[in-house]
């Protein structure tokens, strides 16, 4: 009896420390989807993920669709994620219904989904990573209002990027209320680039020639700022609030076209959501906090600070 | 106070005195090495994790004393304006620049922020803007005054935004005048290649190096990004503790090895952090295999003791087995045991006392027979002083009578009786002796009690010799006559028969028609616990039952059954044996 005893307990021993070392030595394998596979903005968060995999150990692999209006590539890289098993999948959905399934089979399979910058209508994620886009919609008009005299009739164009992702709506929504309680503010029309340059611009131009009392832009994605830029050029009057920390942004910023960049910290998004879903593998509670954002105007823009925010994707 | 827990076993004992030294030395030897292992270990990573800082610093220091050594020959060429038009000048520093991918330009401005020299023909910002920088104004303040800035973005050119490292000094130059004037040279460096130095060492799997400069704050750090974003903190305040040199310390539950060292030229100090648990993580797998190697001694010196203890203790369980048994009365088994020299000799000492105990028990056993025996004869051979007064005042009485025929047969009689009575001094006599014997009793007291009584006596043939043990059956015809035909009115019969009874019996029947015994009488006068009347019925015949039994064994004796008014029956048993000889009387 007591040798069968010992024998267990060489056994438990053992195997005590071939699982001890069988921990220490997993690698996950984490997909990060992004909306495309250009961008500062996918950029930065991407190399926050990068830093997050030099930190643990694990392994990455980046997918995405070429264009952010091609969801229909989005649905087939989570797919591919799904086929090949991997451990968990950071994925920045750029259609809030349209991922819906294939996002619930993959958390079905067991993997671990956790939402980088947007998020779906229904289904939710292990975790969900972003910025405060209401907060940001907020800031950014209070900014645009701060460039006009009290009293003076504000007309304002909202250009977007696509028109059904989470982050988008949130800050049209922002925007709306914002102007909603200020008095002679408006917004004359709020559409969508599909992240095209040309088709921003046109819309800009356009939007100018039928209404020149427009004295306000908002661009809310890096592709559109650069559109309504080129239509912008040689007309000063109007003031333009864009996201992105395009160096062609920073020189419209330099140049005065542009107002104000809003930069949200995507290196945070990645290098977090890379973070949360390693923390959700290990059973551990990941932090939940949001990811920060600043307004960047001429007069901060070489602030230490902003300095690493705004060129974060050149250093 | 008594122990509430018995007296342990020596087996038990033995056990844990040999597990608990054994395991004690064992652990004790481990905690040495373990000891020694982890502070060999530990010492070995801090002098290669200090030794990595100080490879970084070096690289540092290589590469600063380079482009002081560039910012030199500018300063050299500055002062030769009048020999080297500008362009000259220019193009021998430009040449210098390109071939370095790590300088992204060198520039001379004039203290109101103009240029003089530059590498570089992109539109410059307005001197306004680059004399509020920080390298400009930090730079001032005498010939020679020099500062290394930390990474930031180039705010030289306009549309231009590289992330560098600058270098600023304040020189004298001769202007296109020939007048000595004070300057500012700056060099930017690419921060990539200086970070490069910084990043490609490798402090175990996850540390890293960075820079704080004279107050203490972040110059360069690889985590940056995350510090801004309070992703990561780092733990200035220790390192503000201690200026200089190596410490450990734990930050946020992680135990840290810091190296702190400064770094020529700039007035940085570069910090170098590792975390110890990656250090020691061969540690980790000696410790677990350590373990291993433990528990394995460990179980190996439980069995061990266990078998050692059983093999020394087992010999005297075996003699404790032995004596009781000894102690149970069974003498029988030999009680030698093997093993160890002191149980074996302990063994046959036991041994030794147990044969002497039952020679001592044989011998004893031996006497008190003996003693039985003398005893019992000495008994028998008392002849009842009332029968021989009793049988002489008949031998008067007839003489008185003239009966001569009477006292002639009484006195004869008398003679026989006596005669076969000593009989030599013999114990046993042959069966027609002893017939002879009870014979002459019979007819003594026959004429005793007139005629009161008829006697026959018969044997079968060719048993005349066979041997007995003497005056067994005259007891057992006195009782009959005392206790039972003299109560009787009529004439009493006691027959006496022998004969043989398979398997190796010889048989006396004693048959009288006397008044008999009734069943407590009967159960009684054979057992020594029954009441004992002085002169009583029952001694004799009880004596001759013991001396039977003494002298050939219980499976022999007598055998009584009686009726009341029917008579009673006695048997003597005895073996039958080798007939003997009968004693020669002497001739008369």
């Amino acid at each position: 009896m007591k040798r069968v005893l010992l024998i267990l307990l060489i056994t438990t021993l053992l195997l005590g420390c071939s699982n001890k070392q069988q921990d220490q030595n997993k690698t996950y394998r984490i997909a990060v989807i992004t909306m495309m596979q250009g961008g500062e903005f996918w950029g930065a968060l991407k190399n926050g993920a990068r830093s997050a995999r030099s930190a643990t150990g694990s392994v990455l692999e980046f997918l995405a669709p070429v264009n952010e209006s091609d969801y229909e590539g989005q649905i087939s890289a989570v797919q591919r994620a799904i086929d090949q098993q991997f451990d968990a999948i950071v994925l920045s959905p750029s259609h809030y219904t349209r991922l819906e399934d294939v996002v619930a089979k993959a958390r079905s399979k067991g993997i671990k989904v956790v939402f980088a910058d947007t998020s779906l209508m229904n289904v939710h994620p292990d975790l969900s990573i972003t910025a405060d886009y209401q907060a940001i919609g907020k800031a950014m008009a209070e900014h645009a209002f701060s460039h006009f005299a009290e009293g003076e009739p504000i007309k304002a164009l909202v250009l977007g990027s696509m028109p059904n992702t989470s982050s988008m709506t949130a800050i049209v929504e922002a925007l709306a209320a914002n102007f909603a309680k200020k008095e002679g503010a408006a917004i004359v029309n709020a559409t969508y680039s599909f992240t095209d340059e040309a088709i921003a611009k046109d819309i800009t131009t356009s939007a100018l020639a039928s209404d020149p009392s427009i004295n306000l832009i908002f661009a809310l994605e890096e592709y559109t700022a650069h559109g309504v830029a080129n239509a912008l050029k040689e007309n000063q009057k109007v003031h333009f609030i864009a996201f992105g920390t395009t160096q062609y942004e920073i020189q419209l910023l330099e140049q005065g076209v542009i107002d104000a960049l809003v930069v949200v910290n995507s290196f945070n998004l990645g290098y977090r959501a890379v973070m949360a879903a390693i923390d959700l593998l290990n059973g551990i509670k990941p932090i939940e906090k949001l990811v920060d954002f600043d307004l960047v105007t001429k007069e901060s823009m070489f602030s230490e600070e902003h300095q690493r925010l705004l060129f974060q994707t050149l250093q | 106070m008594k122990s509430i827990r018995g007296p342990h076993s020596i087996k038990t004992i033995l056990s844990i005195a040999i597990a608990v030294v054994s395991i004690s030395f064992t652990l004790l030897v481990s905690a040495i090495l373990y000891t020694q292992f982890s502070s060999t270990i530990r010492e070995n990573a801090t002098v290669s994790t200090r030794e990595i800082v100080r490879q970084v610093n070096a690289n540092l220091n290589f590469y600063t004393n380079d482009i002081l050594t560039i910012a030199g020959y500018a300063r050299d060429l500055a002062k030769q304006t009048n020999d080297l038009p500008r362009f000259e000048i220019e193009q021998r520093l430009r040449s210098i620049v390109d071939s370095r991918q790590d300088i992204v330009c060198l520039v001379l401005f004039n203290l109101e922020g103009e240029a003089v020299l530059s590498t570089s023909d992109a539109k410059l910002r307005s001197a306004k803007e680059i004399k509020d920088q920080t390298w400009f104004t930090r730079a001032l303040g005498g010939e020679g005054n020099f500062y290394f800035t930390g990474p930031h973005v180039q705010q030289l050119f306009t549309s231009s935004y590289p992330w560098v490292i600058t270098y600023s000094q304040q020189i004298s130059y001769l202007d296109e005048g020939g007048e000595t004037k004070y300057g500012l040279l700056a060099i930017d460096m690419n921060f990539w290649a200086v970070s490069e130095l910084c990043q490609n060492a490798r402090l175990g799997s996850t540390g890293y190096v960075y820079f704080i400069d004279n107050n203490g704050k972040i110059v360069y750090h690889p985590y940056q990004q995350l510090i801004n974003s309070d992703l990561f903190n780092e733990d200035l305040d220790a390192v503000q503790e201690h200026i200089f040199g190596t410490f450990t310390n734990t930050f946020e539950g992680r135990e840290r090895l810091v190296i702190v060292d400064t770094v020529n030229n700039a007035r940085w100090r570069i910090v170098g952090v590792a975390y110890m648990d990656e250090l020691m993580s061969g540690l980790d797998q000696y410790t677990s295999v350590m373990f291993l190697v433990l528990a394995f001694c460990i179980i190996i010196t439980i069995l061990l003791s266990r078998t050692v203890s059983a093999y020394i203790s087992r010999p005297i369980r075996e003699l404790e087995r032995l004596m009781n048994s000894v102690e149970r009365g069974d003498f029988s088994s030999p009680p030698t045991v093997g093993g160890n020299q002191e149980v074996a000799a302990l063994s046959q000492t036991f041994a030794l006392m147990v044969g002497r105990i039952r020679q001592l028990m044989d011998d004893i056993v031996k006497s008190q027979e003996m003693k039985r025996k003398f005893e019992l004869d000495a008994l028998q051979a008392k002849i009842n002083p009332h029968f021989l007064y009793n049988t002489l005042d008949s031998v008067v009485w007839m003489a008185e009578q003239n009966n001569t025929e009477g006292v002639i047969t009484m006195i004869t009689s008398l003679a026989k009786l006596f005669r076969i009575s000593i009989s030599k001094g013999r114990d046993i006599i042959t069966l027609s002796e002893e017939l002879e014997h009870v014979r002459n009793y019979l007819i003594i007291q026959q004429i005793r009690y007139r005629d009161k009584f008829e006697f026959s006596i018969s044997m079968e043939a060719g048993m005349e010799n066979l041997p007995t043990i003497k005056l067994i059956v005259q007891p057992i015809v006195e009782n009959a006559i005392y206790h039972g035909i003299k109560y009787l009115q009529e004439m009493g019969h006691i027959d006496i028969k022998v004969f043989k009874r398979k398997p190796g019996a010889v048989v006396i029947e004693v048959r009288d028609n006397g008044v008999g015994m009734d069943e407590q009488k009967l159960s009684n006068i054979l057992s020594y616990e029954g009441p004992h009347h002085k002169g009583g019925a029952g001694i004799g015949v009880r004596n001759v039952h013991q001396r039977i039994q003494l002298y050939y064994g219980s499976d022999y004796g007598l055998e009584i059954s009686s009726e009341l008014d029917e008579g009673t029956l006695v048997r003597l048993v005895i073996p039958e044996q080798v007939p003997i000889h009968p004693i020669k009387v002497a001739s008369s």
